[in-house]
């Protein structure tokens, strides 16, 4: 059986890596993408616990937190679409009329 | 034979709940034809749940849905508040999306409920759902006037910084369920409180705080708060400041609150050693409480938008109610929950004047208030109140919920008596700029007198606003009795859970 610590390091350096995307990426979408690979390093994690406990608890946490991840994201690329039809960019960057 | 009672026992606990969403459901239909017709439809849902709520409450009771979800006083008590925010809100609605009257209404219940489904949440799982729930339907919300530019800005902020800390959220989540092995908030809050610290622990400890800090805007995590309240169509912009809000205090209530009630409690019982272990950890609540009271009120002062000024002073307000976290009592949970209810009407009346104003086409700069009290004397007052409250100014209710905050943090060994200096302070520098929009009104000469007329369902929400602020300031005593039974059954109940959890692990040698 594989380690368990080997499936937290892997899904550590997932959530490290969407992280860093999440803050140093400009484009709206891979930004969105990133998000999406943070909410699978902590899938990673419950699926990895749960093949080490009886209960299904987390299997059904996993479940159900990708169809909510699946919901976020159809709500955000409507966003992310409508802001490109109003601005035609999707660089988040581009977002300054709102500030201080 | 179906057994109808048996079901409508079973349900009970998520009644209110059940009557938002069957709302909900039934709105786009009626939006179809007529979007005053579901205005009125959705307060009278609203009011519907209240009724029923109140009742559940006044009867006393209690009840479990599968584990998942509780009614009890508590979640009784901030269903309450978040139904009167969803009136509130539908009153002064009607402005908005006139193409999607039927959409817009039935995300509006939709996040109701999902914030109400935070209150009830037993379990971690239905804590995310609800959770998620109210923030989906929030960036849609958001992102409602779709062809202004401003207000899909805002969207993709909320949208970002929302996703993120979701994401935070779920992997500290699964590091917790990876050293607790639950899924019951109960059962988590008691594996975190007897073990000890290990790099796991605080690196869960630290993205669950992370996460939860950008809901409830506390630096530096507030940055997108006035970004996507300036954008947003003003309704939207209050119910997150007076909904949203509230719900991510509930969360930190139910994780970190009880954490420290728990710990002081094993450390009475048991283990006097315990209490030791939570220390840092509410010194961290009291500097972050701090930073975010002072930032909140300094940057609030340059500001020249009415909702960006307000959307500061939100933030100022997370700060003053995260004391309750640092002092982590019964008293503090009770005051803080007075504080919400409190803050509903304040801010809640503020934001319904700058809405009931812009829809008469006035702008959203305070320099555009110049001569308000002269053009609509009413509404001009209604907003000086609004503002005193929001200030502390006595006899107002602000003022009455600002001295229990802050009187629960003085506590016989004095830990908090910093925090609560750097509070009062900060409420003498919030002074400024609230008085500042007071003067723009009464003393500063407009360039026109034309008279503004606010339509009638503004004019209720305001009216509503400002006999709350009024009467729950000078006759306080019901509402805080009412805050206190609150946080007595829900922490009463915690306690008594603990002590049967614990005997139960480590039986008493006899």
């Amino acid at each position: 059986m594989i380690p368990i610590e080997l499936f937290l390091l892997l899904s550590a350096v997932l959530f490290s890596i969407g992280l860093l995307g999440v803050l140093v990426r400009s484009n709206g979408i891979v930004i969105l993408m990133c998000i999406e690979i943070m909410l699978n390093a902590a899938n990673i994690n419950f699926i990895a616990f749960a093949s080490h406990s009886p209960e299904p608890l987390a299997q059904i946490f996993v479940i159900v937190s990708i169809a909510v991840a699946a919901a976020e994201v159809g709500v955000g690329i409507a966003i992310l679409l409508r802001a490109y039809k109003v601005r035609k960019s999707t660089n988040i960057d581009d977002l300054t009329t709102l500030r201080w | 034979m179906v057994d109808i009672m048996g079901f409508i026992d079973y349900v009970t606990p998520l009644a209110p709940h059940l009557i938002l969403i069957i709302a909900a459901l039934v709105a786009p239909a009626i939006g179809m034809k007529s979007g005053k017709a579901t205005e009125v439809f959705m307060i009278i849902a609203g009011v519907f749940a209240m009724i029923v709520t109140g009742y559940l409450m006044w009867t006393g009771y209690v009840g479990e849905f599968e584990g998942l979800y509780q009614f009890n006083t508590f979640t009784g008590l901030m269903s309450l508040l978040f139904l009167s925010v969803f009136i509130l809100v539908a009153m002064m609605s009607s402005a908005e999306g006139r193409k999607h009257h039927g959409e817009y209404f039935a995300l509006l219940a939709v996040s109701t409920v999902g914030m109400m489904l935070v209150c009830a949440a037993e379990d971690m799982i239905s804590l995310f759902v609800g959770l998620e729930l109210a923030n989906i339907t929030a960036f849609a919300l958001v992102a409602f006037k779709k062809n202004d530019p401003r207000s899909s800005e805002a969207a993709v902020k909320f949208l970002i910084t929302s996703g993120l800390s979701t994401a935070l959220f779920l992997y500290g989540m699964s590091l917790v369920y990876g050293f607790t092995g639950s899924m019951s908030i109960n059962e988590i809050i008691y594996h975190m409180a007897v073990t000890d610290p290990s790099v796991s622990y605080m690196v869960a400890i630290v993205v669950l705080i992370a996460g939860f800090a950008f809901k409830i805007s506390v630096i530096p995590f507030h940055a997108w708060v006035p970004d996507v309240y300036e954008g947003a169509p003003t309704p939207v912009s209050t119910f997150l400041a007076i909904g949203s809000k509230k719900m991510g205090f509930v969360v930190f209530f139910k994780l970190f609150l009880l954490l420290f009630i728990a710990v002081h409690f094993l450390s009475q019982i048991d283990d006097p050693t315990a209490a030791m272990r939570i220390h840092e950890l509410q010194w961290v609540f009291g500097m972050l409480a701090a930073g975010t009271m002072i930032v909140g009120n300094v940057v609030a002062i340059s500001q020249t938008s009415i909702k960006r000024m307000l959307a500061y002073s939100t933030i100022a307000q997370s700060g003053y109610l995260m004391i309750v976290l640092c002092v982590g009592t019964e008293y503090a949970m009770a005051t803080g929950l007075f504080y919400m209810i409190v803050h509903v009407f304040m801010k809640g009346g503020a934001f319904i004047v700058v809405a009931a104003l812009a829809a008469r086409g006035l702008g959203e700069n305070i320099s555009d208030y110049k001569g308000l009290s002269k053009r609509a004397p009413l509404v001009a007052f209604a907003m000086l109140l609004f503002m005193f409250a929001l200030a502390g100014i006595p006899p107002l209710a602000g003022f009455t919920a600002k001295f229990f905050l802050f009187s629960s943090a003085v506590t016989p060994d004095g830990t908090w008596i910093w925090l609560v200096a750097v509070a009062v302070i900060n409420s003498a520098i919030s002074l400024y700029y609230y008085a500042k929009v007071v003067k723009t009104m009464y003393v500063d000469k407009g360039t026109t007198s034309e008279r503004i007329r606010i339509s009638g369902s503004f004019k209720l929400a305001i009216a509503i606003c400002a006999i709350g602020t009024i009467i729950i300031g000078l006759y306080p005593g019901p509402v805080l009795e009412i805050c206190e039974a609150a946080a007595n059954a829900y922490i009463g109940g915690f306690k008594e859970w603990l002590f049967d959890f614990h005997s139960e692990l480590f039986p008493p040698i006899p």
